[in-house]
Order: C-alpha cells, then structure tokens, then sequence
C-alpha cells in the first residue's frame, strides 16, 4: 500500500518520511500507524503520538470518503516532516476540496458524524487547507512538547543550518523573480488587449512566453472550430512541433486526451503511469508528461491548451498550472472578441449588400408610369423590407392600350425579391401575350415551373389588358386577390375575373382571362394581399370589402389615377394609426378618362 | 469482539482491539444485530482499544441513539486514556455514562 521514504540528515535533527496511502480506510489505517511509529523513533511522547495519530486518521479518513469517483486510484500523500521543534504533515487529498471554516464548530451531540475538523483542529498547533484545482492538500503543523534531548548545538549544526538556510532563502528569490517574470508578461498581454491584433500572431506570442515560464518542452494550442467539431492544431511552441501534431476530432473515437479534457470542461493530465494511446495525436511529440486545460467562455469551448515536459520526473507545478489557466483565460477572451468584431463587420457588409439590392429593385419598377390619351395610372410599392417579392409592370400598347402586371412571390426578403425579378423580366419579354393575359401566364408557368420547383417557391400574379377604345379590361389571375372595378353609378367597387392556381403548381395548368366592361370614369385596382391585411392599432385587417368601399368613395371625389392614389395611401395610413406594415404593400390603379 | 448477553436486559461488549473507520459499520450493524428486544443496557468494554475515531465514536452515538429509543442506555467500561482524550475533546463525556472499574 505504501512506499516510505524515510531519511534523515546526518548533521541535523530534521527528519522526513514521504508515504503514499491508496484511497480506503484500511490504508489510511496503516499509514497512519506507520506514522505514528515514526514520529515515536523521534522521541515523541505518548500524548502527542496519540494526537497526531487521531489528527491524521481524521485527514485521511476525509480524504478517502469525499475522493472524486474517477480519482480513487489516485494515491493520497502523506508528507511527515519533524525536527527538534515542530513536526508537520502535508495530507494531499483528490476531493473536490471544501472551504475551511474559519471557527470549527462541535455538531449537536447527537449527531453521528462532523467532528474530524475538530479534531483536526483542536490536536494541531495549525491547520492550512490548501486549494488546487486537482488536489488539495492538508498542511499540519504541531510544536513538540518537552525538552528534546538534543546537546547543545555545534559549530557544524550551526554552519549546515546556515547553509541550509541560505539556500531556502535562494529558492525563494528563484520563485519571486519567476513569479516577476510571470507577472510582467500578463501586464503586457493586458496591454496588447484593446489593438486588435491577428489571432494567430497573438497565439504565437502567447504560446512561446507561457512556454518559458511554465519550463514547458511543448506547448500546443487548438482553437475549436465554429461548428464546434474538430480541434485543429492551430499552433505550437516550439513552432517546429505543429507539423507532427494531427487534428482532433470532437466527434470521432480516436483517443485524445486533449479531446477528453475539451468535453469534460476538465483539465486532463498524461505521465508514465497514465501513459498516452498510441493514437492519441499527441503521441508523435514523444513527450513523457502533460497537462491539457481546456479554454472555455461562456460556457462555449474555445480550444485547449497542452503543456509538456520530456522528463518524467519532472511534473508541473501548482504556480505553472495558474499560469497556464490564467493565459487561457487571456486567449479565450482575446478570441472571443477577435470573433466579436469579425461578426460585427459582416453584419455591416450585409446591411450594405441589401441596400443596394433595394435600390436596385427599386430602379427596376417602371420609373414613370406612362399615361395615355384616355387612361391614367399610379403605381406604389411598399416593402415590409429592405427588399421584397412584390413587383409591378405597366407597358404601354399601340397608342391607346396598356398591359399591367402586379405580382407576389411568395415569402418576403432577397431570395423572394431575386425570384420577382425573374418573373417580371419573364413577363416583360413575352410582349406578343400581352394583349392576352390568360395565355400569358399559361405561357410564363410553363416556362418557370421548374425553376419555382427546383427552390420549392411560387407566386401569385394577376394580369389586365386594359383597351380604352373598345371600353373592355380583360383580367387573368393566378390565385391572386381579386382585381378591384368600379363602374359610374356603383355604391361600391366588385371583383373581377377568376382566381386560378399560383404560378409553380401546376405545370399544364391553363389561365382563361374575363373581359369585363371598363367604360369612361371606370377604374381598376390591382394591388397585392400586403395591403388588404394591413391592421390598425385593434388588430383588425383592411380587408377587400373596406377597400372596395373606399375606392368607389374615392373615385367619386377625383379625377386622377395619381389623385385617387394619394387619397387611398392618406386613409390606409390613418386606419394604420403608426402599426409598421408586415408585408409588402403594392397597388397598381388604372382610370379611363372619358 | 465478544457480544455477551449478561441477562435478557443487558448485554456486554468486550474485546474490541480498534474502532476506525475502517471498521465501525461492521462493528455497529454486528453488535445492534446481537441485541435483544428485550436489551435496555448495553455495556461496551474500551479498556483493550488501541484506538479510536471521530468515526468509531459516530458508531457509539448510533448504538446510544438505539438504546435510548427503547428507553435504556449505553455504558463505556474502563476507556482508555485516548478513548477518554478524545471523548473529552469533544464533550461527548457528557452523553454517555462512563464507568471506570478497577477490578
């Protein structure tokens, strides 16, 4: 169960014994009676035997029973130091650690358990809980009662004490000027915060410092891909390593212990007792020892770094393991906002992008809208977005006629907005149909069928021809809302022709255009469902019966398509009352001036 | 470890060497499981303990809970000198009827 170490310098009274107790009850048991006939060699007295032999079953006890699950192979350490004046204990335990109290109270009596803190405390001179993130451990201290028989110093004690005194004191200085060294290299790193600086310049900085300071042969860093599968090896200290170092992947089974430290949110640790395997894509580096602490920011994994030594019995310390958190906590950040500032920039190239693609819709509505001798006609267009699918077309014919087009894709934003385009180009170069709306969207169905299939979209279009001359409009619909007409003399306006099916359904359906009377004074509104579901503040839609109502209204009080118009968007926008329209709103409307 | 019935009222333990944490459950479940219904007193013997825990004295407050629910009582014969230390140490003196014997 254990390995003792026990030695004593010849010239001093200090002697050590370092034991390793496996985790259970009976070990600890062992250890501590190994102790306790150590410490007797020493010449302590019973009493004090007694003591440290309760105070350390209790440390010990406590060490087993609240061990982590994944570390009860891990053996727990037992340090005993003694001199002529003091013995001390170091207990290094594998729990999750506690926060020791600063007053160790005695539970209620009939409690069975929750005095080992106690008695920890009451049979020691000191007690220290010291906390790493893989191990804690316990320091005891506890002067020696009585006189030591010991003769009064020598010349020699005194000069080895001396000596051994001035190296302490250099070892100190040692780890005061790494720690300086440590430090300094942070204040720079805080410095360098604010410039943006190119990641991977500023992990290599990064990668080769903490190396020196941690006495690291190899350092390796993964940064984790945005889909959060692979661990690339991004880079490495010294950089000669990073062409033997294999990605690692989050989501195969090859073993990694790098991989494992990532999903586990836990540091992971290899040495020449939990040796790497031999897939691991560490292995190639031939390193003896290591740690890998994974970097993670709001509890998103932002890549690992690996520390590792040559030599075996050479593990990292407690202050390197620090440094080594604290520099990822450094990288993280420092990535995190690197990725921050990136997204930024490309949501302004994208707000760009769309303005443009809005302006450019925007020139391809027909700028004026031609009137002709006997007919007026104003068009609008709202999009419920930078761009939308609506689109309208009005093309003069011969002298006196015009075709008009007003169309719906179906969704909303680019990909709806690219698709209208399409089918108004479509529409606009089959002027041979023009004069025949039926056979024109019969016509335009066919040949877009499979393109609206292929990015699973359709559309809805209704197209009039509207002849002054003969006083007739001929209407075709492809499931679109109801052309609006009013003739002179109605109380309100009806609608005209039949639905069909939406353009992409159907790829042999057939269009029949209606020719309905379209006499002096009459009007026609074409416009798209954006505008009948427009809400006011109530929530209630416009609907086709109110609009119907008020074109007839407004028709009896103007003249002019534009006129009308103007006096439609007015009351469309006071039924609004401020609600932001959620669709596109389109409007195409046609009068015959007697 | 010796369980010895002395009438059908009580019962003597004896004999235990160490009570640690290695051990207490053992030794608590063996010793509740001897007791009789009719066992209002139990007697256990420390003056041949070599050492004892917080655990081992967690076992005798749970064997001194038993005996008080069925209105009786432990007795600690003869501790010895870390028995009582620690018994002290932790005011547990107080709970437990402690009989020093010299015979």
């Amino acid at each position: 169960m254990t390995q003792g170490t026990p030695g004593t310098s010849p010239q001093s009274f200090r002697a050590s014994l370092r034991l390793e107790s496996q985790c259970d009850f009976d070990s600890i048991r062992q250890s501590t009676r190994l102790i306790r006939s150590f410490l007797s060699e020493r010449g302590l007295q019973d009493l004090e035997l007694d003591a440290w032999e309760l105070a350390l079953a209790e440390a010990g006890n406590n060490a087993v029973e609240h061990v982590m699950p994944e570390n009860r192979n891990i053996p727990i350490g037992l340090d005993v130091s003694c001199d002529e004046r003091d013995v001390e204990v170091r207990v290094t335990d594998h729990t999750p650690g506690f926060d020791w109290p600063d007053e160790v109270e005695l539970p209620d009596p009939t409690d069975e358990g929750g005095r080992g803190l106690f008695l920890i405390r009451s049979l020691t001179d000191e007690a220290v809980y010291l906390r790493a993130r893989d191990q804690n451990c316990l320091v005891l201290r506890k002067q020696r009662s009585g006189e030591v028989s010991l003769a009064q110093p020598t010349v020699e004690t005194l000069q080895t004490r001396l000596a051994e005194a001035e190296t302490a004191l250099t070892e100190m200085t040692d780890e005061l000027a790494s720690c300086y060294e440590s430090l300094t290299t942070i204040f720079r790193y805080s410095a360098g915060f604010g410039s943006s600086q190119e990641i991977l310049s500023f992990s290599k900085n990064l990668l080769a410092d903490l190396a020196q300071v941690t006495q690291a042969d190899a350092v390796v860093l993964r940064i984790a891909n945005t889909g959060q599968s692979q661990l690339p090896a991004t880079t490495t200290a010294p950089e000669r390593f990073q062409g033997m170092v294999a990605p690692a992947s989050l989501l195969s089974d090859t073993p990694s212990f790098e991989r494992d430290a990532a999903m586990n949110r836990q540091d992971s640790w290899f040495d020449p007792d939990t040796q790497l395997s031999d897939q691991d894509p560490l292995k190639p580096l031939g390193m003896a020892l290591g740690i890998c602490h994974p970097c993670v920011s709001n509890d998103q994994l932002v890549g690992t770094i690996t520390l590792c030594r040559n030599a075996p019995d050479h593990p990292f310390a407690a202050a390197q393991l620090s440094l080594l958190h604290t520099f990822s906590d450094f990288l993280a950040i420092q990535i995190v906002n690197t990725r921050l500032i990136e997204e930024r920039l490309r949501t302004g190239v994208t707000r760009r992008e769309l303005e443009i693609a809005s302006e450019i819709q925007r020139t391809l509505l027909p700028a004026n809208v031609p009137d002709r001798p006997h007919l007026t006609v104003a068009a609008s267009c709202l999009s419920a977005r930078e761009v939308g699918g609506d689109i309208y077309d009005v093309i003069p014919i011969d002298s006196s006629c015009l075709f008009v087009l007003v169309a719906d894709v179906m969704g909303k934003g680019v990909p709806a907005a690219l698709f209208a385009s399409v089918l108004r180009s479509t529409m606009r170069s089959m002027a041979h149909l023009h004069r025949q709306p039926g056979r024109l969207l019969t016509a335009v169905n066919q040949l877009l069928h499979d393109d609206f299939s292929r990015v699973d979209m359709f559309a809805t279009a209704q197209a009039a021809y509207v002849d002054p001359s003969r006083g007739t409009l001929l209407v075709a619909s492809a499931g679109h809302c109801p052309l609006l007409l009013w003739t002179p003399g109605n109380a309100t306006a009806e609608a005209a022709g039949d639905a069909g099916l939406p353009l992409g359904i159907e790829q042999n359906a057939v269009y029949e255009a209606t020719e309905v009377p379209f006499p002096p004074e009459a009007c026609a509104l074409l416009y798209t469902d954006g505008l009948t579901e427009a809400r006011n503040p109530q929530a209630e839609f416009l609907g086709q019966d109110r609009l119907a109502q008020w074109l007839a209204e407004t028709a009896s009080k103007s003249d002019s398509a534009r006129a009308m118009q103007s006096r439609l968007l007015n009351q469309l926008g006071v039924f609004r009352s401020g609600s932001r329209n959620t669709d596109d709103e389109t409007a195409v409307l046609v009068r015959h001036l007697p | 470890m010796k369980i010895t019935p002395v009438d059908p009222k009580t019962v003597e333990v004896s004999g235990l060497l160490e009570l640690v944490a290695a051990n207490t459950a053992t030794i608590r479940d063996g010793i509740r499981a001897a007791l009789p219904e009719t066992c209002v007193q139990l007697d256990i013997d420390l003056s041949q303990i070599g050492f004892l825990d917080s655990s081992g004295l967690g076992a005798l407050l749970s064997l001194h809970k038993t005996l008080r629910a069925r209105q009786g009582s432990v007795r600690l014969i003869n501790p010895t000198q870390q028995v009582l230390q620690i018994l002290e140490l932790t005011r547990l003196h107080r709970v437990f009827e402690i009989v020093k014997n010299p015979s």
